[in-house]
């Protein structure tokens, strides 16, 4: 892999097939989350109790659940929350993870020794018993159980940046750009940020679908919500207690929960085919001697559930 | 695909230039540096992930002195003893020091409200989750080096093209929604598992496996195609060297040359991805634990955050971490053990 990374634009992604369909899918889901409870058939909180457990019809295109309630309206309605908040944790990771990662470089030997020990330490964490630890803590709001899922994610971000900033950081341009008298923010801004964009928006996408997963995890036990409202994850749950009656029901929250997550992986293939970015640098949790480098489109987002 | 580069710090040297013989002394001085250099980024590792877990207690905004005495009784008197019977009073760093002093001692305090020993509590579920994990370990490796190694010697073929399809399905689904689908497929349309509950070991083997097979298959899924798709991409490019070239002209068997000159080259990358997946692995045993209704690790802490009992919460994550980077110290051991110099330096 060569050091010079063309930065890419949207147009050079989207000449992928793949690409094409995973910006679609996530168009859809974007449409939904914006507009998802006003362009829902039915309301998604009416109780009818002579529909039970209806199979797909024409008034019910997915079905009704075990309150009769209509399950197309109840899946459009619930995006909302489910994306929004795994766009928070993203959020959160980005920023907690990618400015120290750049950072790491350029301040030296010990704040480099303890940014990457505290990462090494978040990462012997599981989620769940750290974002449910946390709103043992701090309350039980899916607002606040955001925070720490977004704490989580930011080691993968802090490791990707920190490798593609150490590549760059040591290129002989930005050697001759110091020389020349450039001060560091301004290295970091022309040379590095942009080299280093490439690798972020893979992992971003790939940490979306990884949030998405815990989402939908939490919302599945219960965190964060109370029971009207419609998640995807609340809805797979209360399918679950009645499996007898329905046992196709959990397969469509389900895979709407798998299409979203498989757009965006796709949508980081993508981009990290197009660029050339993202390797990203699994080294070992703990240390060891050996480095490792795995290989491409392994380090893809796994659920965190 | 990028290449897969596996390089051995500290002892780097021009390609093809014999290693210098090193002196007895010298070995053991570099084999202590070694030792030295892995304890001093895994203490810190312990020590900041213990404090992390003792901290989130501190961050809570509950009284637990108020809570332990009840409404009525939590005069500020009463609240000021208990608070400095329990240490409450004095700094976080105190507290957190003889927490871990008292955790390393195997007490992990007791739970505010029933008073029970949190090591007992934690003891009596870490059976139901230590099966799963392990199990799903097992399968994991079996099923995941199976596949990537069928798939990494009849490259391109119909089995290959199938592993990898079904790899990337797999990464799109959650472990509960697996969990769900097994459910739905092995023990409500066909009666071949139990769906719910947990049976020891002591009941005997079968009925112990049967209860737990299901949730670590669910568990081990994903794991198994990050095994098979890491070790099909490295097993390609170690079948391809000129040393398994080499060996086959010299006439060894193929199942010895895959075994002993292949796999043990091209394992190094899948199982750096298993100490990856493992803290995942816990957390989807969770998943696990409440699709299947285990009374394990996870139904615990989720009762306990719901009831905000910090000791017991504490005490869940301690042990949860511990385990996490005891698997890590052990898959790297593996690796050193895998990649050992022939000198008899373990690199």
């Amino acid at each position: 892999m060569s050091g010079r990374r063309p930065v890419i634009g949207p147009g050079s992604i989207l000449r992928l097939p793949s690409a094409r369909i995973a910006v679609g899918v996530l168009a859809v889901i974007a449409i939904l989350a914006a507009f998802g409870s006003t362009l829902a058939p039915q309301n998604p909180l009416a109780i009818n109790a002579n529909a039970l457990f209806q199979g797909p019809s024409a008034h019910h295109l997915l079905g009704t659940d075990y309150l009769g309630r209509d399950v197309l309206s109840r899946l459009m309605a619930g995006t909302r929350l489910s994306v929004l908040t795994a766009l928070e944790a993203v959020g959160i990771g980005l920023v907690l993870g990618a400015i120290p990662g750049i950072a790491t470089v350029f301040m030296g030997r010990s704040f480099d020794f303890t940014a990457n020990r505290v990462s090494d330490a978040l990462m012997t964490f599981p989620s769940i018993f750290f974002v449910v630890a946390v709103t043992a803590a701090l309350g039980n709001g899916l607002v606040q159980a955001m925070i720490p899922v977004g704490i989580l994610l930011a080691p993968a971000f802090f490791r990707v940046t920190r490798a593609a900033t150490l590549e760059h950081a040591r290129a002989q341009y930005v050697e001759a750009a110091e020389l020349l008298g450039a001060s560091k923010l301004h290295v970091i801004r022309v040379h590095v940020l942009r080299k280093v964009l490439p690798n972020i928006m893979v992992t971003t996408a790939a940490m979306t679908a990884a949030a998405l997963l815990t989402v939908s995890f939490l919302t599945f036990l219960g965190i964060g919500v109370q029971p009207p409202t419609p998640t995807w994850g609340g809805i797979l749950s209360s399918d679950l207690d009645y499996l007898s009656q329905a046992p196709w029901a959990p397969f469509i929250p389900g895979a709407l929960i798998a299409v979203t997550v498989g757009a965006l992986n796709a949508l980081a293939d993508a981009v990290r085919d197009r660029s050339g970015a993202g390797t990203l640098v699994a080294s070992p949790i703990l240390p060891t001697d050996l480095s490792l480098e795995l290989a491409d489109g392994d380090r893809q987002s796994r659920s965190i559930a | 695909m990028t290449v897969i580069t596996l390089t051995r710090g500290g002892t780097a040297d021009a390609a093809g230039a014999p290693p210098p013989r090193r002196r007895r002394g010298l070995r053991v001085r570099v084999a202590l540096a070694r030792i030295g250099g892995g304890l001093a980024v895994l203490v810190p590792i312990v020590f900041l992930s213990s404090f992390i877990t003792y901290c989130l207690g501190a961050l809570s905004n509950s009284n637990p002195a108020a809570t332990i005495l009840g409404q009525d009784a939590a005069t500020p008197a009463a609240v000021a003893r208990l608070d400095q019977a329990l240490g409450l009073d004095q700094s976080l760093i105190v507290q957190y020091w003889n927490w871990l002093v008292q955790a390393l001692h195997g007490n992990l305090g007791r739970s505010y409200f029933t008073q029970i020993p949190v090591s007992q509590s934690i003891s009596q579920r870490l059976p139901v989750d230590l099966s799963i994990a392990i199990l799903a370990v097992i399968l994991a490796i079996v099923i995941g080096g199976t596949a990537g190694t069928v798939a990494a010697i009849r490259r391109g073929g119909w089995f290959d093209r199938g592993v990898t399809a079904v790899c990337s399905v797999v990464s799109t689904l959650p472990a509960f929604v697996v969990g769900i689908i097994l459910v739905v497929l092995f023990a409500v349309s066909v009666h071949a598992f139990p769906a719910n509950g947990y049976v020891g070991p002591s009941a005997g083997t079968g009925p112990w496996l049967s209860h737990i097979f299901l949730p670590s298959l669910a568990l081990s899924l994903q794991v198994a195609s990050d095994i098979a798709r890491q070790l099909r991409t490295s097993l390609v490019q170690v079948l391809d060297q000129n040393y398994i070239t080499g060996a086959k002209v010299r006439g060894l068997p193929y199942r010895r040359i895959l075994v002993r000159h292949a796999l043990r080259n091209a394992a190094g990358p899948a199982l750096v991805t298993l100490g990856y997946d493992f803290p995942q692995m816990l957390a989807g045993a969770v998943a696990a634990e409440a699709v299947f209704s285990l009374p394990g690790l996870g139904q615990l802490l989720l009762e306990s955050a719901e009831t905000r009992d910090i000791p017991v919460v504490q005490g869940l994550l301690l042990v949860i971490s511990t385990f996490v980077i005891v698997v890590n110290l052990v898959i790297n051991t593996t690796l050193n053990w895998l990649y050992r110099t022939d000198d008899g330096m373990s690199a």
